[in-house]
């Protein structure tokens, strides 16, 4: 009877384990003890009137290439110019906002430029929520040239797939560059 | 013989309306799916003030022929094939599939000649594109108000593990979801702490199976490192 229930025992300590669940070490680590609020969700949006306001938008400090930013990286912005409702400022000249780099795409083989993608948009006192989040700068496009040097020369193997080894432009934001973003000032 | 007659009559009648029944059963089904499906998608593209059109098909097709075109790229219409559907276990992982096609296909309309050209770089060197649609996919789920765990776990649900990705022209699952983890680390933290999907068996696979990679991310927490991870 001792022996059996030992025998009970054992296998429950050694089957046990095996039961576990797994725990991500990330989440315990870094963020079971802080406190984080959940994301805005937009889904009180009212399309009755679409009215929608162009933000114009500068970099503060020019972006040579992808190769100079990583993802995740908050970069400074400067509004061109005052932006009005009913002849009221609602943005003025100058303010500073910051945007996110979400995403960069390399550049790529056969004339497929690189790509910088920026979001999450913060201007002073207007409502995330109401702006379009997304602005993307793309590098020189040389595959509008290299697609139709690729297929005349694609009969004559292995010409065509020479093409590959065009790359495409690097994507840079200059103070040159007009980063417009859209406002609905309407939407609840 | 008059009653042999009667007989094969009512039976024919009886297989003729037994299969109309059948019949609208099935596209009361579908028309549930269909309407499931658009009010998931409507929601995404209204959420996210996306201003191109783009519609959603249920297809009761096993999934796509090799010879049909990319209608999402094509037409701007995302198609959900029986295969795909059937993995979607809840509605964050069907927000999670149409996210991504919404990505693509908004992503058609950009660039000269109507997204011609652009659609042809898709279609050409989707590998590059795809880590792109996954991490925007997260975007459009957070601000619509679905899970964007959904993502994660319907990947891991749906897409197969290649041997490499040097030379594919698809990344490595593990990669994707690697870098689809770390994207909601940094910017949804908020997901991963109040996880619903934590104790469901992909999710759960996902962990498991995900461990050097999330171990790379954390040395990168550890180090405040902004370098870009080479994900296995």
């Amino acid at each position: 009877m001792n022996k059996l229930f030992v025998l009970i025992i054992s296998l429950i300590c050694f089957t046990y384990p095996a039961y576990s669940i797994e725990k991500d070490f990330i989440v315990e680590e870094f963020l079971l003890n802080k406190n984080i609020e959940k994301p805005i969700v937009n889904d009180n949006y009212n399309y009755q009137s679409t009215k929608r306001l162009p933000i114009k938008m500068t970099v503060l400090t020019p972006i040579k290439s992808e190769k100079d930013i990583f993802e995740g990286d908050n970069i400074e912005l400067k509004v061109m110019e005052n932006v009005f409702i009913d002849k009221k400022i609602i943005i003025k000249k100058n303010t500073i906002c910051t945007a996110r780099v979400e995403t960069i795409i390399k550049n790529g083989m056969n004339g497929i430029p690189a790509s910088i993608i920026l979001g999450n948009f913060y201007i002073p006192d207007i409502d995330s929520n109401k702006l379009q989040n997304k602005y993307e700068k793309f590098g020189f496009d040389l595959s509008l040239l290299v697609y139709p040097i690729k297929w005349v020369l694609t009969p004559l193997p292995p010409l065509g797939s020479l093409t590959n080894f065009i790359k495409g432009g690097h994507a840079k934001i200059s103070k040159k560059d007009i980063i417009t973003i859209k406002y609905y000032p309407n939407q609840s | 013989m008059k009653i042999i007659n009667y007989a094969i009559l009512i039976l024919s009648i009886a297989i003729f309306s037994n299969s109309v029944l059948a019949n609208e059963e099935k596209l009361a089904k579908e028309q549930e799916i269909q309407t499931k499906i658009n009010d998931c998608g409507y929601k995404i593209l209204n959420s996210n003030q996306i201003e191109n059109r783009i519609i959603f098909t249920y297809d009761d097709n096993e999934k796509e022929s090799i010879l049909k075109n990319n209608k999402t790229l094509l037409d701007r219409e995302v198609i959900i094939y029986r295969n795909a559907y059937k993995n979607m276990e809840n509605i964050d992982e069907m927000a999670a599939f149409i996210a991504r096609e919404i990505v693509i296909a908004s992503r058609s309309y950009d660039d000269v000649a109507n997204g011609f050209l652009r659609s042809l770089q898709i279609k050409a060197a989707p590998k590059k594109f795809e880590i792109v649609a996954d991490k925007q996919a997260v975007d459009f789920m957070v601000k619509s108000g679905y899970n964007p765990i959904g993502l994660i776990t319907y990947i891991q649900k749906t897409a197969s593990q290649k041997r490499q990705d040097l030379i594919s022209t698809h990344n490595l699952t593990s990669k994707r979801l690697a870098t689809i983890y770390e994207y909601i680390y940094t910017k949804y933290p908020y997901y991963l702490k109040e996880n619903p999907y934590f104790n469901t068996e992909s999710y759960q696979n996902f962990l498991l199976t995900s461990t050097n990679n999330r171990k790379m991310l954390e040395e990168k927490i550890k180090n405040s490192s902004k370098e870009n991870l080479k994900y296995e």
